[in-house]
């Protein structure tokens, strides 16, 4: 693209200039199919370099052409035109901050139940993870009188209904489950987790299972848990849920975590994480973002194509998107609240190796986890990992999305 | 009280005939049905129960036989063993002594249907299960088929080598199998709050967090006592105080901060006087109909913004948006907010400057506005001029699309 002078007017006569040194771009930009990509990754490529005013048409032009509200290309060009514009004006943090302020506001149980419930309907992108954990955990305390389940996750214990019925009717002496939920700022203010405690409870009562909940609430940094706050008791089995936790530890701090749930002497630890990787690029602002694009790609992708056109759940799942792709590109990661730098499953795999021992999932746990996908549209499956990792991926379109794991001391 | 020790000739389990002996039930049950049926057991003299299980998990136990009946006892070999009967011609096993008869006409041999027992003073057979563990392995709890001991002994002691494709569920018999296969995921689930259900997993999620349970658990609640110290149960452990961020946002305070005023999470609706939806799907101009004061600081209230939003002009919305929205309509755009986009349309009238030349290096003063739903303006602030207006961005759905549950 040549820009001559910064002091040009954005115009249609600018079009002209553009769509002569693009390579084969008609004059309508929006025209090629997977348009935002382009432009955002040029943008991205014109602030690693500080180009200024290619920074400015390209956000210009990315304004023009984006909306939450359209399809797929228009709201990836418009969230991720908000994490270039901040980092541009390097007021991602308070944008950040912001975006979280007004969640905390409008987050409601109501409102929470609603969406995730909706998209454990349309899609399995939360429920994969949920039936394979289950599925090892029950294996993994099959017999035990007292159950402790430690739940780090974002799932808003929408993965222990299922648990608790599977308890109640498949063995003949009920265990007693105690269920404590870590908390962190991003899952809301305290009534949420309140109400669904109490769900929790009303449910194991009518399923005949002894119960108990507590939430523990992290202030800042998921890093900060200690083995204190958890209340462990003598006479207890323990299991580690990590659902979507482990990538909002800080980089910094992952081994220590790992060391922190290893001290804490489990029976069985079950991870689920997203695949992608937004950590192993460091400073590579391009190759970070190109990895976020394609993600988010994906992830939206699925999204248009599993709920209705007008879902407003899916809307709200956007928006969420927004926030982590804010979190990503454009802050600097100190005190912003929750990190999301993703990591793929064999970097996990890497991690967890020094402080536990994988696990496989056994055949019924697959063959469950396959009967769960068969209850969804087509196009998504399961892949055993294979070579040096452990676990399974789900893929959507064959592309792998979401990895599950278990590992013992 | 256990008057069955006269079962001294018990048979071994590996022998492959049946042994008859002696031996009575205890009487108290005259009537001798199927091992599957359950039998209501009226006396109950026969103290050899298990503890009962939880809540209504088994059904009533079967195997009450009739006192005067054989006990007999085959062998795990011979209760596995399929097609016992073999054609000598051809080898063709069959299940029974009838059809092997029945083929052997095939084969123009001469075959007897034998007609078994009590025409000809036979007593009544009833069967004991091999395994010393197992409840029909005592005479008293016999079972009176020989097809149903053979089922029995694969159900509970054999392989399960038949499994359902769509609930993972394992069988023995392949009987069973079939049966399940026939009906999984045919049956439908209704949660007490009337919805309909075809997957069982979605159906016990919905039900843990659904109001009808909820009531239905306050009442409980209310009526017992014991109950609501159990609800104490829950404990919150806050380790530090939760984090807040509100004393920093000024400047930047009009982006994001336009929460839905509107309580009710409506489909997409254009204002009448908003003659848009025909336009050019990319370009959409925003009338900036309010006051500047609409797009205030975010920690304004619910309640503020409600009364704003009264003042502000109708919403068009669907009813059906509004009953199907039941649950969830909280003010707020971000996370998980099945809100009103519009609202922030309308309210983003106020263009906030807030920074000057990125890097600085061309020297002119390019003043970049952010405001409302990710709007963008760029004003050039040299005199070589401006864009007419500010554009912002919307994309407007066309007309005839409604957002609404999906």
């Amino acid at each position: 693209m040549i820009v001559k002078k910064a002091s040009e007017i954005p115009n249609q006569h600018h079009h002209h200039h553009m769509s002569t040194s693009r390579q084969s771009e008609p004059d309508d930009p929006s025209a090629s199919e997977k348009w935002a990509a382009n432009l955002l990754q040029d943008c991205a490529k014109a602030i690693s370099e500080k180009d200024s005013s290619k920074i400015h048409h390209l956000l210009w032009m990315l304004n023009e052409l984006a909306s939450p509200y359209g399809d797929c290309e228009q709201k990836l060009a418009s969230y991720f035109l908000q994490a270039l514009f901040c980092k541009a004006t390097e007021s991602g943090e308070r944008c950040y901050k912001t975006l979280v302020s007004v969640a905390e506001k409008s987050h409601s149980f109501e409102s929470a139940r609603k969406v995730i419930l909706k998209f454990q309907e349309v899609s399995p992108w939360t429920t994969f993870g949920h039936v394979a954990s289950n599925g090892a955990i029950l294996e993994a305390l099959e017999g035990e009188a007292k159950l402790h389940i430690i739940d780090i996750s974002n799932t808003y214990c929408t993965q222990w209904p299922t648990l608790l019925e599977a308890l109640a009717t498949r063995s003949d002496e009920t265990p007693h489950l105690r269920l404590t939920v870590v908390a962190t700022v991003g899952m809301g203010g305290g009534s949420v987790m309140k109400e669904i405690g109490q769900r929790m409870e009303k449910f194991a009562r009518l399923m005949g299972v002894p119960f108990e909940f507590h939430v523990v609430r992290v202030a800042s940094q998921l890093g900060e848990l200690k083995e204190e706050d958890l209340g462990l008791r003598e006479d207890e089995a323990v299991a580690v849920n990590c659902v979507g936790a482990l990538r909002r530890v800080a980089v910094e701090e992952r081994g220590d975590f790992m060391r922190l749930l290893c001290s804490l002497r489990p029976r069985v630890v079950t991870v689920v994480e997203e695949e992608a990787d937004f950590t192993s690029t460091g400073s590579e602002y391009v190759r970070c973002f190109e990895e976020c694009l394609r993600f988010y790609g994906v992830f939206f992708e699925m999204l248009e194509e599993s709920f209705a056109p007008t879902s407003n759940e899916r809307l709200s799942l956007e928006r969420e998107c927004s926030r982590s792709i804010l979190s990503v590109l454009a802050c600097d990661g100190d005190g912003v609240g929750d990190c999301e730098r993703r990591e793929k499953g064999s970097q996990w795999f890497a991690r967890l190796m020094q402080a536990f021992s994988p696990m496989n999932f056994s055949d019924d746990v697959v063959d469950d986890v396959r009967a769960l996908l068969k209850r969804y549209r087509s196009g998504w499956s399961l892949l055993p990992a294979q070579g040096d990792d452990s676990g399974l991926y789900l893929t959507w379109k064959d592309e792998p999305v979401v990895w599950a794991s278990a590992w013992k001391p | 009280m256990f008057p069955l020790a006269t079962m001294s000739n018990s048979t071994s389990i590996s022998e492959e005939a049946s042994v008859s002996s002696e031996t009575r039930a205890h009487d108290f049950n005259k009537s001798l049905s199927s091992p599957l049926t359950p039998i209501s057991p009226p006396h109950y003299q026969q103290q050899q129960q298990e503890p009962q299980p939880k809540s209504q998990k088994k059904r009533s136990q079967p195997g009450n036989p009739d006192p005067d009946a054989e006990v007999i006892a085959l062998s795990p070999k011979t209760l596995m063993a399929t097609n016992r009967f073999v054609c000598e011609i051809c080898n063709k096993g069959f299940q029974r002594d009838q059809n092997l008869q029945l083929h052997r006409r095939g084969h123009n041999l001469p075959w007897k249907l034998r007609r078994r027992s009590s025409k000809e003073g036979m007593r009544k057979r009833v069967y004991v299960c091999p395994e010393p563990t197992c409840v029909h392995h005592h005479p008293s709890r016999a079972l009176g088929d020989l097809t149903g001991i053979k089922k029995h002994y694969s159900r509970k002691h054999g392989e399960k080598k038949w499994k359902c494709d769509r609930c993972s569920k394992t069988y023995a018999v392949h009987s069973d199998w079939k049966a399940h296969v026939k009906t999984c995921g045919t049956r439908e689930h209704r949660c007490d709050c009337g919805t309909l259900f075809s997957r069982k997993d979605s159906f016990i999620t919905h039900r843990a967090f659904c109001e009808a349970l909820a009531e239905e658990n306050a009442r409980l609640i209310a009526a017992s006592g014991p109950h609501a110290a159990a609800a104490a149960n829950m404990t919150v452990t806050t380790i530090t105080p939760p984090l807040l961020h509100h004393h920093l946002f000024l400047p930047f305070s009009s982006c994001y901060s336009l929460p839905n005023p509107n309580p009710n999470p409506s489909p997409y609706q254009l204002k009448p006087e908003d003659s848009l939806p025909s336009l050019h799907p990319y370009l959409h101009h925003l009338h900036t109909t309010t006051t500047t004061s609409s797009s205030s600081s975010p920690h304004m209230s619910a309640t503020v913004l409600l009364q704003r939003a009264s003042t502000m002009g109708p919403i068009t919305t669907t009813s059906s948006a509004t009953t199907s929205a039941a649950g969830g309509c909280q003010t707020g755009s971000s996370m998980f907010d099945a809100g009103d986009p519009s609202a922030w349309q309308r309210s983003d009238s106020l263009t906030r400057d807030f920074l000057g030349a990125v890097a600085g290096e061309t020297g002119e003063e390019e003043l970049l506005s952010f405001n409302g739903a990710l709007g963008l303006d760029m004003v050039t602030a040299a005199s070589r001029g401006r864009i007419d207006r500010p554009k912002r961005f919307a994309g407007f759905p066309p007309a005839t699309d409604t957002w609404g549950d999906c």
